[in-house]
């Protein structure tokens, strides 16, 4: 087959800046954003399988419980070591699950947020107000920061135990205790991720680069918002009900 | 645009585009790494807790953030987010600044998004860590020569081997999707450049900052701990191991974005008639890969992360003590190895299909069950990875059904070769450089698969487990078998890149040396499995002297035919015979397009109306 | 053309195919007792068979592509100037690719019907008063302990022709246990408890090396064990100091 039987005249490729139209850039785009999910999607299994081997496994007992001393004061360690009296003996410390509701309220502000976002955009496809889509992200984005900061408070308040010998001292954290950090650290990445977007969002609806016209960005972003809201939500009922032996 | 504009503007770009961007490039890109690296060290100096025993981690988690910050940085790989969000986008003229118009060698130095660049930069990448790891491969050898030689000390040969496995498998991941998923995949399809073009350059840039983490592990304690970083040896390991970690986790964000980025391009970019059975079969492979890759490699990162939590937070995942289980880590980077071995194989596969048919001028025989074998192999490596664990006593009633799997993975294997010799069958073979490197590696991947037989048979595998014969088996599917395809698709696609054909006397020289440097240097190696000479010993007993005396010097061997194939790389670049735009003589699209290859590859758009493997039609010309 | 006539006849392809079926199954049948560790164990009986049966299997598939590659080089090779003209297109053969399905599919069936099979014997225990064996796997050395007596010793000491039950764990990193003549293979992992069991059947030393890296001395972590009749391994027992 000869060149000119391969390539033939196109009508649309003869603009010369070969500028695609809008809607194919979003399609493409749009299907990028799909295929992200999926590998957040993998992620996600592969947090929930590290969660359930973890528990299901219970190496010693450790999964909420440890051989140890509660909390983790540097001070009392060397005050106990040079004391007569040495360390006192260590007992069973059983860490209980964290606060379901704090939990909930994390899965909720975050579900909060993209009902926000979904409106918002909604309403830019409407009404073709960018000024409102542009507050109500805004406001999107300061709920879900609500997210992150108690997100932090979270990993505050997972406890860990210490472990004391003779010679050294380590702080430690039993197999929920840690499960639950990487599960709260992940979905706090998340949220971070998010709040970069909506504040794009807010800048740029404000700027004029996403108008009533122009509103497919509002929905990319809109679309992995949900995402993360219905993980968070899953993830949420994952380690509220199965996390007792 | 015509030539003489290009000669005009050369090293200048064009006039009003690009922005911070035509002040930004390799050396901003290192120097912002290191300034941040260096911040972000004395920071963890000067809020981190001295008595903590995991400090010294922390530092060097944070020099590891520092630097892939920097360098992020410094080389304008944030320049597009943080302008997105300002909400101040790139203007037409910034695209074709960052797409390297009228740059001339400097692009390759840049954050650029032309995707034929971001291929050149990915071929120089294959040949840095290849090298590196072909270089620590000979100090192995070397070290192994005689039964007590110690060429290295040990924890540094400890190191050695840990470090070879990882910069071959990270090497081998980009060999052959790397350069020419990027290079050539858009042009075959009919597309002006990658879906993503600035994803593309990220996946480029991160994989360099990864990979210069993964060299640095080597400078700062090593990684004593065997490349498939089993835990909770990594706990024993110093801050080598913080560095190995991130510069995986960084590494799993590159194949990522460039696994989107292949997938979004060939699913909607498709030009007009280039149906999904009118696809080059490479680009099948392409895509196949790209799919699982984006699939495995979240196990990756989950399984450092976890690692680097470990060690940096106290946490239990793989302490025992604390009730975690080095089994997690072996699931976690199984899940994600054996379906990688498919990712590095099948776009080699791919590339040999496409080859094989070019250089016998006949169609790839039975393109649809050529097709159907590489999903279905994609399918089962899912379901496969516990065969990696058979002796580890994790859930040994698992052994039947993970057996089942991994032996049906002879059955689409098998549909590889019938297609691979029933297309070459009969044709008239152009004896050309590729095709050689194609025979290469049906002999080797023949040898390669025969032997992953035993080794799924769990009685076998009691025997053979942790021995030279698995290392020997692995050898020859990826330098027997990928590395012959990566070559083919070198010494294939080489013209359409420079416009010269890669020289053939040195092409074959090398051949010849590295043909038979593998059957020397694995054979042997098989045999050292057979009479039970376990991996990983930098000392052996007497009793496997000979065979590992072969062993090295088949390995010198492989060595001396890759720095042939090196400098008829470099010299053929320049100096070359002119090859003109369709070498081969084929029929698909990156053939059809002027070399060097224009910005937007296509002036007008083409439209597809069959597949391109009719070479019948061109004999009347 | 004389050149489409060789192309066509196929008794040379057939030939090839045929020596080197034979000489792949020679070289499968002689390769394991010449080169593997003496057999010491059902196991490694079992193992060597099944290498011998897999190669058998083996040999004619790889012997066919090998023969079909020369066959390819040697008639398809175009031995013309400048670019060769297009061969006939062929495009699929159903029959071919439905045979050669069929054919894979049997053989894989073939090797996974054996394979669970021996794997079965590979597990069956005679459960006749077996001898246990608690092993402990630390940096970089084996100690070994009798149960049922005091005696925790470095030297591995088995009586032929009884079950012994190996039960394994780990003072550290995981290490993986090994007997190379008896094909027998667990890692040892801190925490857990893994098992194997095999039944020695020869007199003789056998060697156990570590299989899973451990660190800076793993290539020590070689040690020797030997089978003795039942009288001298309950003598060697009683002689053992008792240690706790």
């Amino acid at each position: 087959m000869s060149l000119d039987d391969t390539i033939s005249t196109h009508s649309e490729g003869h603009d010369h800046g070969h500028h695609e139209a809008p809607e194919v850039v979003d399609s493409r785009e749009r299907f990028g954003v799909w295929l992200f999910i999926a590998g957040d999607m993998v992620t996600l299994g592969a947090i929930w399988f590290t969660y359930l081997y973890m528990r299901g496994t219970n190496t010693d007992g450790h999964w909420m419980s440890m051989l140890g001393y509660q909390g983790h004061s540097y001070a009392w360690y060397e005050n106990a070591l040079n004391s007569s009296a040495g360390l006192p003996a260590a007992t069973t410390i059983h860490v209980g699950p964290m606060s379901a509701g704090l939990i909930w309220l994390v899965a909720l502000v975050v579900a909060v947020s993209a009902g926000i976002i979904w409106w918002a955009e909604k309403l830019l496809r409407e009404s073709k107000n960018a000024k409102a889509f542009s507050n109500i992200a805004l406001l999107g984005t300061v709920v879900v920061l609500l997210a992150v900061i108690l997100s932090i408070v979270q990993l505050r308040h997972i406890p860990s135990i210490f472990v004391a010998n003779n010679d050294s001292q380590v702080m430690a954290y039993t197999g929920y205790s840690s499960a639950m950090m990487m599960i709260i650290g992940v979905s706090m990445v998340h949220f971070i991720i998010l709040a970069f977007l909506g504040l794009g969002l807010a800048i740029r609806s404000a700027r004029g680069a996403i108008t009533g016209e122009k509103w497919f960005q509002a929905r990319l972003v809109r679309i992995f918002w949900v995402w993360v809201a219905i993980s968070t939500l899953v993830t949420t009922l994952l380690t509220v009900m199965v996390n007792k032996l | 645009m015509s030539t003489s504009t290009i000669e005009k503007t050369v090293h200048k770009g064009n006039a009003s585009g690009g922005g911070l961007a035509r002040r930004q490039n390799f050396l901003t890109g290192l120097v912002g790494g290191i300034i941040f690296a260096w911040l972000f060290w004395w920071i963890a100096r000067l809020v981190g807790d001295q008595s903590s025993r995991s400090f010294s981690d922390l530092t060097a988690t944070s020099v590891t953030l520092g630097w892939l910050f920097g360098f992020w940085l410094g080389i304008g790989a944030l320049n597009g987010p943080f302008r997105w969000l300002i909400g101040r986008d790139q203007t037409r003229e910034d695209q074709l600044y960052y797409a390297g118009e009228n740059l001339g060698v400097s692009r390759y130095w840049k954050f650029t998004t032309d995707h034929k660049v971001v291929g050149v930069q990915y071929i120089v990448m294959t040949m840095v860590l290849l090298g590196a790891g072909g270089i620590l491969a000979m100090a192995i050898r070397t070290n192994l020569i005689t039964p007590g030689n110690h060429f290295v000390n040990q924890q540094v040969y400890n190191s050695f081997i840990s470090m070879h496995g990882m910069l071959m498998i990270l090497g081998m991941i980009v060999a052959v999707a790397g350069p020419w998923a990027n290079f050539v995949v858009p042009i075959m399809v009919g597309a002006r450049d990658m879906a993503f073009p600035r994803l593309n350059a990220l996946s480029l840039w991160t994989l360099v900052a990864a990979a210069a983490l993964l060299l640095t592990t080597l400078a700062v304690g090593g990684l004593p701990v065997g490349w498939v970083i089993l835990a909770p040896i990594t706990n024993q390991a110093g801050v080598g191991m913080d560095f190995f970690a991130m510069a995986i986790v960084v590494f799993t964000v590159s194949t990522t974005v460039a696994g989107v980025n292949t997938l979004a391009t060939v699913v909607k970019m498709r030009t007009k008639g280039m149906t999904f059975t009118r696809l080059p079969i490479f680009v099948w492979g392409s895509i196949i890969a790209a799919a699982l890759g984006l699939y495995a490699f979240p196990y990756f990162l989950l399984a450092e992360v976890l690692q680097l939590m470990d060690r940096n937070f106290q946490t239990s995942f793989y302490v025992a003590s604390g009730g975690g289980t080095g089994w997690l880590q072996a699931n976690l980077f199984w899940m994600m190895g054996h379906p990688e071995v498919y990712v590095i194989l099948l776009p080699a596969v791919g590339a040999i299909f496409e080859i094989a048919a070019v250089m016998s001028r006949k169609p790839v025989f039975s393109y649809k069950t050529a097709v159907g074998g590489m999903v279905a192999l994609a399918g089962l490596s899912i379901l496969v990875w516990a065969h990696h664990m058979f002796t580890t006593g994790w859930a040994p009633t698992l052994g039947g059904p993970f057996m089942l799997t991994t032996e049906l993975i002879s059955i689409p294997t098998g549909i590889f070769f019938l297609v691979l010799i029933a297309t070459m069958w009969r044709g008239n073979v152009w004896f050309r450089l590729p095709t050689l490197w194609v025979y290469g590696f049906i002999f080797d991947f023949v040898i390669g698969g025969v032997t992953g037989i035993y080794l799924s048979d769990i009685p076998i595998d009691n025997q053979f487990h942790g021995t030279m014969f698995v290392t020997a088996h692995f050898h020859y599917v990826f330098a027997g078998s990928v590395l012959f395809g990566a070559v083919a698709a070198l010494a294939f696609w080489y013209p359409k890149v420079t416009g010269r054909f890669l020289n053939e006397t040195m092409g074959r020289i090398s051949f010849g040396l590295t043909f038979i440097g593998i059957q020397v240097t694995f054979i042997s190696m098989f045999l050292s499995g057979l009479k039970g000479m376990p991996r990983r010993y930098s000392s052996y007993s007497m009793l496997f002297e000979h065979t590992n005396f072969i062993t090295t010097i088949g390995g010198y061997t492989i060595m001396a035919g890759m720095l042939v194939l090196l400098a008829a790389v470099i010299t053929s670049w320049k100096h070359g015979e002119a090859s003109g735009p369709n070498p081969w003589h084929a029929n698909s699209l990156e053939w059809m397009v002027p070399t060097p290859v224009p910005l937007e590859n296509f002036d007008v758009l083409p439209v597809i109306t069959e597949d391109p493997y009719n070479f019948a039609e061109k004999v009347d010309h | 053309m004389s050149q489409s006539e060789n192309k066509k006849s196929l008794v040379g392809f057939y030939w090839t195919w045929g020596i080197l079926t034979v000489v792949g199954v020679v070289i499968g049948l002689w390769a394991p007792g010449r080169f593997m560790p003496a057999s010491m164990s059902g196991n490694m009986h079992l193992s060597i068979l099944t290498i011998q049966v897999f190669t058998v299997c083996a040999a004619p598939v790889a012997a066919g592509i090998y023969a079909a590659t020369l066959h390819n080089i040697r008639h398809d090779r175009w031995r013309g100037e400048g670019v060769p003209p297009a061969a006939e297109a062929v495009r699929g053969n159903t029959t071919l690719v439905s045979a050669w399905l069929i054919a894979s599919s049997v053989l894989t069936v073939f090797l996974l019907v054996w394979g669970l099979g021996a794997l079965a014997v590979d597990n069956s225990s005679t459960g006749k008063n077996p001898l246990v064996v608690d092993v402990t796997g630390q940096q970089w050395l084996w100690t070994f302990h009798y149960a049922g007596t005091d005696v925790n010793t470095t030297q591995l000491v088995l009586p032929e022709n009884r079950e012994v039950q190996f039960r394994i764990t780990s003072d550290d990193v995981t290490h993986g246990f090994w007997i190379a003549q008896m094909a027998v293979q667990v890692d040892a992992n801190a925490g857990v408890f893994t098992e194997i069991h095999t039944t020695p059947d020869k007199l003789g030393t056998f060697d156990i090396r570590c299989t899973q890296f451990c660190g800076l001395n793993h290539s020590s972590m070689v040690t020797t064990g030997e089978v003795v009749s039942p009288q001298n391994f309950q003598k060697w027992l009683t002689s053992q100091p008792a240690t706790i």
